[in-house]
């Protein structure tokens, strides 16, 4: 631990500041957030992560925790599949493969030839939102991860044999995540359907003639437009001293200069008027059944609502879904709901996974009918109460290790910009009534929702109505 | 780090308890030493239904109440039956501890095993074996399983078969409670924010309701060698990418060179660097994942490499496996590799023992699989001490490419003639419909 590990970081950075090079290697502190239930213990008792910025506009989130003697380090872009256009999908994605490979400093395979040797883990991440990448690794090796991070942030390699070899490995994952998985093509083309201007309207993944289709030209635009300081995040979780890591960030990343981000031009998805349904054949041994509403953003006050009626239905083996559809009634092996977590209002995704012989008519005659009645009763306290308690030991469960916290701290900081939203939403579950959740059931739960049936083949045929797009086997109803 | 402190308690028990405050929650574990080995033959899937059947009512609660009260008290609880064991995972906010420990002594105590819920469940676990079959990657590890073991207990699965389901009664499942749920064979292990003292005071309420008896010995023979080269190709319709699995018999840690074995083993797919994902993934981009591993059990268990190539790169990546595994055996690895993955291996260590659950996971391992009792303790010495000989030695002892099992999952009319053509002196080719019981 360094001399200085008790130095306010508000008096560190003025002395570290002496010595930065350039205006671009300048922290400047911009305070601290408490890590923690605010409703249950005093703010300052709870860690802090302190909030820097550095001067090409590079963001750092640090909190330190010696629980182990480890580090993680997350690299959060703010750029996802929404920023991609049609015809260029899936862009993003690719990165998160082509920012394993070759730099100027460093021949193919060196990138994760070093983290390995170091005993470090690392991977990474794209969604509609956002980018990451992340390494873990041995307290004693944190500057590895600053020296590898900052290198690809600024010096990737992207000619033809990258770009080449990452393609065809995108479209194997993409075959064994979408056209060999019936979950996984219904999961794409509920979001096709449903979203119609928004681009989460195309899955993150990219469509396969786009993945096919790109050029090292596609990629370097792509790079030098997202790929800079003052659109990333690091956060560092671990066993570190707050000089060490303002040090070693400053001389990693205080050369790389900033540069203009444009403006996002997304559409808003206009509401949806009417139900949509898409059938489509796989060999599968039962139907399947995804149901999409239109629900609210991450950060809209609804979605905390919304969340806990979600777990009430859906949340373990006493939700009302499993009860009566896995249980009571034996209509489906699997019951799953998930209100989607996005930056814009995204969708509360029901799926269903029937059993041999079951069809979609009879679990929706249930469901329906279970839907209509969180809609016209409120819910139970007791149901309420375990709702909570299961939202509260799901947040303390992801918080178990550095890259569990630090996941946390960058996912809420990108999406909502506040590190420690993750409690403040605990303490927003905590307020919620049980007429807030049927006011939610109401505004969401509505007859314009989106339907994919997934039919064993061999099964009923659908309707000939072929929709023309991209999907295999979908036919429009 | 000393790592848990061990707990004697009454009737023959024993536990394990690794403190520590960072997250208000407390990780608890009750295992017994059998598992879906030990289900009599025709009755697969018996010990997993019997522990399922736990949590579907006990005295005075039925199934609902008890799914109820786990989660009005912030808890989770959920069961796993391996090949040689049986474990309860529970994990639950620290204020609601005490509650939760009446609630699992309860459910562990008093079974009811209602015929109805039993009648519901076996229902339910036929249903998921058939969707299982949608999971490509599951449906090449039980056929691997199967071709590699054959009637041995380890080519049998944990969660039956339909057939087999479908044979169970309530006096199997009561039976089976009797016979495995007993005081003498349980490890219990506790984690996170709970002290040794409060573990011992729970630790001897938990197993003081499991009912008393003699600890159970499940004798398993070795398992034998594949002899050839075998082909089991697992046919489903209208596959754009393949699953694949090659291997043979492994190693089990009582082997002199199991840590050689092992360490070369990671040379060979452990890593992203590996030679595997070099091959396979980096040069030709053929697979999104691949790689090698060994499995451990009480015995000797599979040593595997993988990989998803798309249907037409299947047939050139199993000549290409195979041809690497041909060299991994006659030149095993060389000196940068070794010191290489040594250092990896030792410093990425810090990441087995970086929670308290993953600590207290180790120690029950060593007593429930009957490990040497310094396998985790001395595990970094260990790989330090791994020299090229020996684990060159290993390789050649240990492992085939003469003596493999090959499994593909794809569909034949499109795979089959090219995955044939491309694997030389095949001694056994079978397709099997991905349906099959």
């Amino acid at each position: 631990m360094s001399e200085d590990a008790n130095t306010p970081p508000a008096e560190l950075v003025p002395r570290l500041n002496e010595s930065a090079p350039t205006p671009e290697a300048r922290w400047t502190y911009e305070g601290a957030i408490p890590f923690g239930d605010l409703t249950t213990t005093r703010a300052a008792e709870l860690p802090q992560v302190h909030r820097f910025r550095l001067g090409n506009g590079l963001r750092l989130l640090l909190l330190v925790d010696r629980a182990a003697p480890v580090v993680s380090y997350f690299t959060w872009f703010r750029v996802g599949s929404r920023h991609e256009k049609p015809g260029k999908t899936g862009l993003a994605h690719l990165f998160e493969h082509l920012m394993f490979n070759e730099t100027e400093g460093l021949k193919a395979g060196e990138f994760d030839r070093k983290l390995e040797e170091s005993g470090a883990e690392s991977n990474a991440a794209t969604w509609f939102d956002w980018t990451y990448y992340y390494e873990a690794l041995p307290k004693d090796r944190f500057g590895l991860a600053v020296e590898l991070e900052s290198e690809r942030m600024a010096r990737l390699v992207l000619r033809e044999p990258q770009v080449v070899s990452e393609k065809e490995v995108v479209t194997n994952e993409r075959r064994m995540r979408v056209e060999d998985d019936p979950e996984g093509i219904a999961n794409e083309i509920l979001y096709k359907t449903a979203f119609t201007q928004h681009p989460y309207h195309w899955p993150t993944i990219g469509w396969m003639e786009d993945i096919q289709a790109f050029t090292p030209s596609d990629c370097e635009t792509f790079y030098a437009t997202y790929y800079t300081p003052n659109n990333a995040t690091v956060v560092v979780v671990g066993d570190v001293s707050e000089e060490d890591v303002l040090t070693r960030v400053r001389d990693g990343y205080g050369s790389i200069a900033a540069s203009a981000v444009p403006e996002e031009d997304t559409q808003p998805e206009p509401p949806q008027l009417e139900a949509r349904s898409v059938e489509l054949k796989k060999p599968t041994a039962s139907e399947k059944v995804l149901l999409g509403y239109h629900g609210p953003a991450l950060g809209d006050a609804d979605h905390a609502a919304l969340s806990l009626l979600n777990e009430i239905l859906f949340g373990g083996r006493a939700s009302r879904m499993h009860r009566i559809l896995v249980e009571t009634r034996e209509l489906c092996t699997d019951v799953r709901g998930w209100v989607s977590t996005f930056r814009d209002p995204g969708l509360y995704e029901l799926n269903f996974t029937a059993r041999p012989e079951v069809t979609t008519e009879a679990i929706l005659a249930v469901v329906d009918a279970e839907l209509a009645r969180v809609r016209e009763e409120v819910v139970t306290t007791a149901e309420l109460e375990r709702a909570k308690a299961r939202l509260e030991l799901g947040l303390l469960q992801s918080l178990e290790t550095a890259s569990g916290k630090a996941e946390q701290i960058g996912f809420y900081d990108t999406v909502l910009g506040d590190p420690a939203a993750a409690f403040r939403r605990l303490e927003a579950y905590r307020r919620v009534t049980a007429g807030e959740l049927r006011t939610a059931a109401r505004r969401y739960l509505i007859d314009a929702r989106t339907l994919v049936r997934v039919i064993p083949d061999g099964g009923e045929e659908g309707d000939e109505d072929d929709d023309g797009d991209e999907g295999d086997d979908e036919v429009a109803a | 780090m000393s790592g848990p402190e061990r707990l004697e308690l009454p009737g023959g028990a024993i536990g394990f308890v690794e403190s520590a405050t960072a997250v208000p929650l407390v990780s608890i574990v009750l295992s017994f030493r059998s598992g879906g080995t030990s289900d009599p033959i025709g009755k697969d899937g018996l010990t997993r239904v019997t522990t399922r059947m736990l949590r579907r009512g006990c005295l005075g609660m039925t199934s609902q109440q008890i799914d109820e009260a786990v989660d009005a008290l912030g808890a989770e609880f959920s069961m796993d039956v391996g090949g040689s064991t049986t474990s309860l995972h529970a994990q639950v906010i620290r204020r609601n501890l005490e509650p939760f420990c009446d609630l699992l002594a309860r459910v562990l105590g008093s079974p009811t095993f209602d015929q109805e819920e039993l009648g519901r469940l076996l229902r339910e676990s036929t249903a998921e074996l058939l969707e299982a079959r949608d999971n490509d990657r599951a449906l090449a590890g039980l056929a691997f399983r199967r071709k590699l073991f054959g009637a041995h207990p380890y080519g049998r699965s944990s969660a039956g078969r339909p057939s087999t389901l479908a044979t169970l009664t309530r006096d199997d499942v009561v039976a089976t409670y009797r016979r495995i749920f007993v005081r003498e064979d349980v490890v219990l292990g506790f984690a996170g924010a709970i002290s040794a003292a409060e573990a011992r005071a729970i630790g001897a309420k938990l197993a003081g309701a499991i009912p008393e008896g003699k600890r159970v010995v499940v004798e398993v023979p070795d398992p034998p060698r594949p002899s050839g080269r075998h082909l089991r190709f697992v046919d489903k319709p209208e596959r754009t990418q393949t699953q694949l699995l090659v291997g043979g018999l492994g190693t089990w840690p009582h082997d002199e060179d199991h840590q050689a074995l092992a360490t070369a083993t990671a040379v060979l797919g452990g890593t992203f660097t590996s030679r595997l994902m070099r091959e396979i993934r980096s040069k030709r981009g053929w697979s999104y994942g691949t790689g090698a591993r060994l499995a451990i059990e009480r015995k000797r268990h599979a040593f595997t490499m993988s990989a998803a190539p798309g249907a037409a790169d299947c047939a050139p990546c199993i000549a290409l496996e195979l041809s690497m595994l041909e060299e991994f055996v006659k030149d095993g690895i060389d000196h940068e590799e070794l010191a290489f993955i040594q250092n990896y291996l030792v410093r990425s260590h810090a990441f087995d023992v970086d929670t308290a659950p993953k600590r207290l996971g180790q120690a029950l391992d060593i007593e429930l699989f009957g490990l040497p009792a310094d396998y985790h303790t001395g595990y970094v010495d260990q790989v330090r001490a791994v020299t090229r000989e020996s684990a060159n030695a290993a390789i050649q002892r240990r492992l085939s490419a003469k003596d493999v099992v090959i499994v593909v999952v794809g569909t034949a009319a499109d795979t089959l003639e090219a995955v044939k053509a491309a694997v030389p002196d095949l001694a056994s080719v079978e397709v099997v419909p991905f349906d099959a019981d």
